[in-house]
C-alpha cells in the first residue's frame, strides 16, 4: 500500500534567489480549485484546458490586491509529469513575490511538497518506473555533463523496457512449467528442457551485459575512485593537494601523518573522480595507524584505478617493493608517480620498468598534465565512455539484480539434472527480483496466467 | 441413548467436511450431533470418483497425519492408487486414488455409527438460532430444536440450490436430492453475507456401451502406497484401470452446433464457477483453436457399471450431450445413465471467516467446505477437521489452533480462504504453497503429527511410532553428514563408474548424494557402509535422498519461512496507540485495528503493508514489548 495522501502539493521549483522568473509547481486533485480562487486570467479561454498557458494575475482573495502578474501553464491528469492535475506558475523572480504567491497557495489548500515528492507521485501514478525515478534523482544531482547524459539516457526508459522484456520471457516459461507441475492430469504439454536451457543461457548473457552496464553506470554516477598508494612520506598528500589545486591533506615531513583515508572530488576531462589519499603502507606503528592501514586496503579494493606514489629522492626501500606488489596484485589499472623530482634523484629507474610512469614535482607543480592525460586514457580504455549503454541502479535494485542473476545461474547449471519443481523455484525468484529492479508489481500470479493460457479442467 | 436436545457441538451436513468435523469433535471427547438431510447419502461423491492429485493429495496425507479420517477411508476403499509427477520433483509428487464411491460412503457411515460421543441423525435444518450474537442451536423443518455451544455448518452445494440442464431448471440438489431451504435466510438474518456460486458435472455412461479398445488404458501403481502413514508402504495388487480419450474436430463441431442451448449462452446461471473445472462448452468458446481436449474416463467402483467422463462437464440439454458423446472416439454409442448438470448454490461472500474457520460475524459459528467457497472433497475435509478442532478448543477455553502456511497445505488452505477475494471457488494446488519444498507429501507427519498429538487426535502409540520413523530419517541424514569419502585412487575409480565426476578432496555422504545421478544405496556403496547399517524402507530412503538433494533450495526457503512464521504470530487486531505509528498510512492503521485479517503476514501478503511499514511497525512493537512482552504471540 502506498502512503499516498491524495492532497495537493506546491513547491518552488527554481533555485532560491533573485532571477528573471521563478517557477512554482502545484500538483494534486485540488490544483485548479485552488488556482481558480487565486488566479484571474486575462483572456476568455476556459480554465483549465490540457497543455494550455494563461496570462493573468494572482490576486489575494480577501483584499483583491494583485500579488504578481504571471503565466500559468496547465496540465490535466493523467497527462502531466505527476499523473495528477498539475499547474506551473511562472512568477517574477523576486523572492518577496515568490514567497507571497507560495503563501497564498498554502493558505488556500495546498501543502508544501517534501523533497522529491513530485517525482514520487509520478512513480505512484505509474508515470515512471523505479529506474526512471532513480534517473531523475541522479539528473537533479548530476554534477557533470557525463552524469547528466547518463541520467537522461535512463529517462528514455530503455533499460526498464529491457528488464520488462526479459522478465516477460521468463514468466512465459515459468507459466508453462507450473502448468505441468500443478495440473499433471491435464493434457498440458511438458516443457522442452533443451529449449528452456538455451533460453536461460541467452537471458543470462543479456542480463550479464546489463549488470556490467549497471556497475559502470554507478561508477560514473558515484565518481570513479582513484586511490593514491605509497609508503609513508612518499608525498601522497602533497600530490593530492597538487591535483586538487588547494590544501586538503595535512602535509608534514613526519612519516605517517595521514592516518585515515581522505577523499576529494575533482574532474578528469568529462568524468567526475574521487581522489583517495591513503595512509602510507608499512608495518603498523600504533593502533590508530593500523586502522588507517586497514582502510587503505579497503580503498584499494574499491578503487577504479591506483596511482602509486614513490619518492624519487630516496633509494628503493622494502616498503616501496611492498607497495608495488600490492598495486600489481590488485589487478586494477594503475600508473606510477615518481615524486619529488625537484630533489636529486636516487631512485633506481629500473624499479619502474614495464610500468606506466610519470615524473612529478608536487612542490614545483610540474608533471600534472601528463598524469591527467594518462588517467584519461585509462578511463576511456575501460569502456566507461560509452554512456548510452549505461544504467543507473539504486542499492536495493543492484541487490535484486544480483539475486536474479544467481537464481538464473543455478537454473542454468541444474537444468537437465535437477527436478523441475526446483527449476521453477529459481525461475520464480528471478522473475520476482527482476520485478524489483523495475519496481513493477512484484507478485506474479502464476496460477491466473496458467488458466489464461492453458485449457485446464476436469 | 436417552432422548436429548442439547449437544456441545452440532454439525450440519454429512458430506466430506461434516463427516470429518463430527468425527474429530467426537474423538476429542465432546458430545456431538451430526445432522444430515439423508443418512443414505452420507459422504457422497457427487462429482468425480477420485481423491488426491497435487495439492489435494498433500491435504489428504496431512489430514491423516493430524488424525482425520479421509486418508484411511480412501486407502481402504480405492479401486486404484497412482503416483503423479514422480519425475517432476519431490515438491509436486503426490498420489491420486480412484474411489469406489459406494464403498467409501458405506465405510464412512460405519465409522460414524461406531464412534463414541457421536450421534448421527436425519433432519433438515431450516434455522440457526442466534442469541445475542452467539450461536445457541438449530431448528429442523419438523419444528424440533437442538441447542448447542458450537455449531459447524457444512452445507455443501445444498443451500437454496438449483439444478440447471439446458433451458430447464428446478430447485434441487446433487443426485436428485432436495435443496436446503430456510437456512440461508436464517444466516442472512444473523448478519452473514451470501453469494451465488455454481459448479457442474459431466454425464455418466454405461461401461458396456463404451468401446474400450479405442481408449488408452491407464493402470495404477502397485507400489504407490496409501495416504495414511500406516499405509504408506501398502501394496495394491488388485486395481482397476482408468481410460483416456480425446475430443476432435467432430466434437468441437457438435458443441458449437448446440451452443445456443448452453447455460453459458442462455445466461440462466451465475458465471462464478470453478476456474479449474470449465465445462466443455466454455473450453470450446475460450480456446476456439483447440480441438483435442482430454477426456479421462473413471470407473465409479469395483462393481459399478457407470463410467465418469472427466473433461466433458456440461449443463447442455440431454440431446446436446448425446450429440457431443457421439463425436468422441470410443464413446460413439455410449448410453448415458445420468446426464451432466450444473448446480447453483449459496455460499459465503468473502471476508467472513477466520483461519480457524470460525465466523467473523456470529460467535460460536464455524463453517467448512463448499459453503466457504471452495471446491473439492479434500479441501472440504481439511476445513471440517480444522473447524472441529477449533470448535472443541474454544469449548474447552483453550487457545485456537492456527495452522501455519509455512507448515502445511492445511495452513495454506485456511490462510488463503480467510483472505480470498476472487469471485471463483478456491481449489488447492502446489501453486498456492510458496514453501512447497518444505510441505512435501512425504514429510506430512514430521510436520503435523506433534500437533495432532497435542490436540488429542493422534494417540500416544501412534505418535511414538511416527516419532521413531522420523528419528530414523533424521539420524541417517546426520550420519551421512559425518561419513566421508577420501579421494583415493580406488574411490575416484568407483566414482567414475557412476559417471559422477572426479573427487579432489574428501567428500561427505551428503555431498556425494547431492551429486546428480547418485542415490542412497550408491552413496552407501561408495562409503563402504555395511548393509546392516543402512535404511531398508523405501519411503525412509526416499525422504533422506530428497532432503539432502534439495537442501540448498530448502535452506533458502527456510529463511523466508522464518519471516512469514514470525509475522503470522503477530495477531490482529492490535491497538496501535503509539504516536510513532501515525507515519503509517491511515488505511494500514485502520486495517491493523480492524478484524479484517488474522495476522500481520496476511496484511503483507495482501499488500496492505509495505516492507518499509512492516519494519517501522516491528521496531515500535519490539521497543514497546521490551520487558512486558506486549507483542501478542499466541500458540504456533
Amino acid at each position: 500500500m502506498s502512503k499516498l495522501k491524495i492532497d495537493t502539493i506546491a513547491a518552488v521549483s527554481t533555485p532560491a534567489g533573485r532571477s528573471a522568473i521563478s517557477l512554482i509547481r502545484v500538483s494534486g486533485p485540488e490544483t485548479f480549485k485552488i488556482l481558480s480562487k487565486l488566479f484571474k486570467t486575462g483572456g476568455k479561454k476556459a480554465f483549465p484546458l490540457p497543455y494550455s498557458a494563461y496570462f493573468g494575475a494572482i490576486v489575494e482573495p480577501d483584499t483583491g490586491l494583485v500579488a504578481d502578474k504571471c503565466l500559468v501553464t496547465t496540465f490535466l491528469a493523467p497527462k502531466s509529469y505527476t499523473g495528477e492535475d498539475l499547474a506551473e506558475v511562472s512568477t517574477h523572480g523576486n523572492p518577496v513575490v515568490v514567497s507571497r504567491v507560495m503563501q497564498l497557495l498554502l493558505k488556500n489548500g495546498a501543502r508544501a511538497a517534501e523533497a522529491g515528492e513530485f517525482t514520487r507521485r509520478a512513480f505512484l501514478h505509474g508515470k515512471m518506473d523505479l529506474l526512471e525515478v532513480e534517473a531523475v534523482s541522479q539528473l537533479l544531482s548530476a554534477g557533470t555533463a557525463s552524469q547528466a547524459r547518463l541520467a537522461l539516457n535512463q529517462l528514455d526508459g530503455l533499460p526498464s523496457k529491457f528488464v520488462a522484456r526479459i522478465r516477460d520471457r521468463l514468466i512465459h516459461n515459468l507459466v508453462q512449467l507450473e502448468a505441468s507441475l500443478n495440473f499433471p492430469e491435464d493434457a498440458v504439454e511438458a516443457i522442452d528442457e533443451h529449449l528452456l536451457a538455451i533460453e536461460i543461457k541467452h537471458i543470462l548473457a543479456e542480463l550479464h551485459v546489463f549488470a556490467r552496464n549497471a556497475r559502470n553506470g554507478n561508477l560514473v554516477a558515484d565518481g570513479l575512485r582513484i586511490a593514491l598508494l605509497g609508503r609513508p612520506n612518499s608525498g601522497k598528500s602533497s600530490l593530492m593537494n597538487y591535483m586538487l589545486g588547494r590544501e586538503r591533506a595535512i602535509v608534514t615531513d613526519i612519516a605517517g601523518t595521514t592516518r585515515d583515508t581522505l577523499e576529494e572530488a575533482m574532474m578528469i576531462g568529462d568524468f567526475p573522480v574521487k581522489i583517495i589519499d591513503t595512509a602510507g603502507m608499512r608495518r603498523p606503528g600504533d593502533r590508530i595507524e593500523a586502522m588507517g592501514i586497514e582502510r587503505t586496503g579497503q580503498a584499494v579494493d574499491s578503487a577504479f584505478a591506483i596511482v602509486g606514489v614513490f619518492d624519487g629522492s630516496q633509494p628503493v626501500s622494502s616498503e616501496d617493493i611492498l607497495v608495488l606488489d600490492r598495486i600489481k596484485s590488485s589487478q586494477k589499472p594503475f600508473i606510477l608517480v615518481c615524486n619529488k623530482t625537484d630533489l636529486p634523484q636516487r631512485l633506481e629507474e629500473s624499479f619502474f620498468s614495464g610500468c606506466p610512469t610519470v615524473e612529478i614535482s608536487s612542490l614545483k607543480a610540474s608533471g600534472l598534465p601528463q598524469l591527467v592525460k594518462t588517467l584519461r586514457e585509462i578511463i576511456s580504455s575501460s569502456g566507461l565512455s560509452e554512456l548510452e549503454e549505461m544504467v543507473l541502479l539504486g542499492a536495493q535494485q543492484s541487490v535484486s539484480l544480483d539475486k536474479a542473476l544467481a537464481a538464473l545461474e543455478r537454473a542454468d547449471q541444474g537444468i537437465g539434472t535437477m527436478y523441475q519443481d526446483m527449476l521453477a523455484i529459481d525461475l520464480e525468484e528471478a522473475v520476482r527480483e527482476l520485478g524489483r529492479v523495475n519496481g513493477e508489481t512484484v507478485d506474479v500470479n502464476t496460477l491466473d496466467l496458467i488458466f489464461e493460457r492453458f485449457c485446464i479442467g476436469k | 441413548m436417552e432422548k436429548r436436545n442439547h449437544f456441545s457441538v452440532i454439525v450440519v451436513g454429512a458430506g466430506h467436511a461434516g463427516c470429518e468435523a463430527a468425527l474429530a469433535s467426537a474423538r476429542l471427547g465432546v458430545d456431538t450431533l451430526l445432522l444430515t438431510m439423508n443418512i443414505s447419502t452420507v459422504a457422497l461423491m457427487p462429482c468425480n470418483p477420485s481423491i488426491g492429485g497435487p495439492g489435494k493429495g498433500h491435504l489428504v496425507r496431512e489430514i491423516g497425519a493430524l488424525g482425520g479420517e479421509m486418508a484411511q477411508c480412501i486407502d481402504e476403499t480405492c479401486v486404484q492408487m497412482k503416483w503423479l509427477n514422480t519425475s517432476k520433483g519431490p515438491a509436486v509428487r503426490s498420489r491420486r486414488a480412484q474411489a469406489d464411491k459406494y464403498l467409501y460412503r458405506q465405510r464412512m457411515l460405519n465409522t460414524l455409527f461406531n464412534t463414541p460421543n457421536l450421534l448421527l441423525r436425519q433432519g433438515h435444518v431450516t434455522e440457526i438460532i442466534v442469541d445475542g450474537g452467539r450461536v445457541a442451536g438449530v431448528r429442523l423443518e419438523t419444528g424440533v430444536g437442538f441447542s448447542c455451544e458450537k455449531l459447524i455448518v457444512t452445507s455443501g452445494t445444498y443451500l437454496n440450490s438449483r439444478i440447471i440442464l439446458g433451458r430447464a431448471s428446478w430447485d434441487g440438489a446433487p443426485q436428485n436430492q432436495s435443496a436446503a431451504i430456510g437456512l440461508s435466510d436464517s444466516l442472512v438474518k444473523a448478519g452473514v453475507r451470501l453469494r451465488r456460486l455454481q459448479t457442474a458435472t459431466p454425464p455418466r455412461v454405461l461401461k458396456s456401451s463404451v468401446d474400450l479398445t479405442k481408449l488408452t488404458e491407464l493402470p495404477g501403481d502397485v507400489d504407490a502406497g496409501g495416504f495414511l502413514w500406516e499405509n504408506r508402504l501398502r501394496r495394491y495388487e488388485k486395481q482397476i484401470s482408468c481410460f483416456l480419450t480425446f475430443t476432435d474436430e467432430r466434437s468441437v463441431e457438435a458443441v458449437r452446433r448446440n451452443l445456443s442451448e448452453s447455460p453459458l449462452m442462455l445466461e440462466n446461471i451465475t458465471d462464478e464457477g470453478p476456474k479449474h473445472c470449465p465445462s466443455i462448452d466454455r473450453k470450446i468458446m475460450k480456446f476456439p483453436d483447440m480441438v483435442k481436449h482430454q477426456i479421462f474416463v473413471e470407473p465409479e467402483g469395483w462393481e459399478s457399471q457407470e463410467l465418469y467422463l472427466q473433461g466433458l462437464t456440461t449443463a447442455m440439454p440431454p440431446s446436446a450431450q448425446q450429440d457431443i458423446l457421439a463425436s468422441v472416439a470410443g464413446l460413439e454409442n455410449a448410453v448415458v445413465l445420468r446426464y451432466g448438470y450444473a448446480i447453483e448454490y449459496d455460499a459465503l461472500a468473502p471476508g467472513q471467516i477466520r483461519k480457524t474457520m470460525e465466523s467473523r460475524v456470529v460467535d460460536g459459528l464455524y463453517t467448512a467446505g463448499q459453503l466457504n467457497g471452495t471446491s473439492g472433497y479434500e479441501e472440504a475435509a481439511g476445513q471440517g477437521l480444522i473447524a472441529a478442532i477449533n470448535a472443541v478448543l474454544a469449548l474447552k477455553k483453550q487457545p485456537p489452533y492456527w495452522p501455519s502456511r509455512t507448515k502445511s497445505y492445511l495452513g495454506v488452505l485456511v490462510d488463503d480462504l480467510s483472505t480470498w477475494e476472487k469471485p471463483e471457488p478456491y481449489r488447492i494446488t502446489p501453486g498456492h504453497a510458496e514453501f512447497r519444498l518444505t510441505l512435501r507429501d512425504d514429510s506430512a507427519e514430521r510436520r503435523l503429527a506433534a500437533d495432532g498429538f497435542r490436540i488429542g487426535l493422534v494417540s500416544q502409540e501412534r505418535f511414538a511410532s511416527i516419532y521413531e520413523w522420523s528419528a530414523r530419517i533424521e539420524k541417517e541424514i546426520a550420519r551421512l553428514g559425518v561419513l566421508s569419502l577420501l579421494p583415493s585412487g580406488e574411490a575416484r575409480e568407483r566414482l567414475a563408474r557412476f559417471n559422477s565426476g572426479d573427487l579432489k578432496k574428501p567428500a561427505s555422504g551428503n555431498e556425494l548424494l547431492q551429486r546428480p545421478g547418485i542415490n542412497y544405496q550408491e552413496a552407501m556403496d561408495l562409503l563402504q557402509q555395511p548393509f546392516e547399517s543402512r535404511l531398508t524402507a523405501a519411503d525412509e530412503i526416499y525422504a533422506v535422498e530428497t532432503e539432502i538433494k534439495s537442501s540448498g533450495y530448502a535452506e533458502r526457503e527456510a529463511e523466508k519461512i522464518l519471516q512469514t512464521a514470525f509475522l503470522e504470530k503477530i495477531h490482529l487486531p492490535m491497538i496501535t496507540a503509539d504516536p510513532r505509528l501515525q507515519v503509517l498510512s491511515s488505511q494500514a492503521i485502520q486495517i491493523l485495528n480492524s478484524d479484517r485479517f488474522d495476522d500481520l503476514s496476511q496484511m503483507v501478503r495482501k499488500h496492505c503493508l509495505s516492507r518499509t511499514e512492516v519494519a517501522i511497525l516491528l521496531s515500535v512493537l519490539a521497543e514497546n514489548s521490551e520487558g512486558e512482552n506486549e507483542v501478542e504471540v499466541k500458540n504456533d
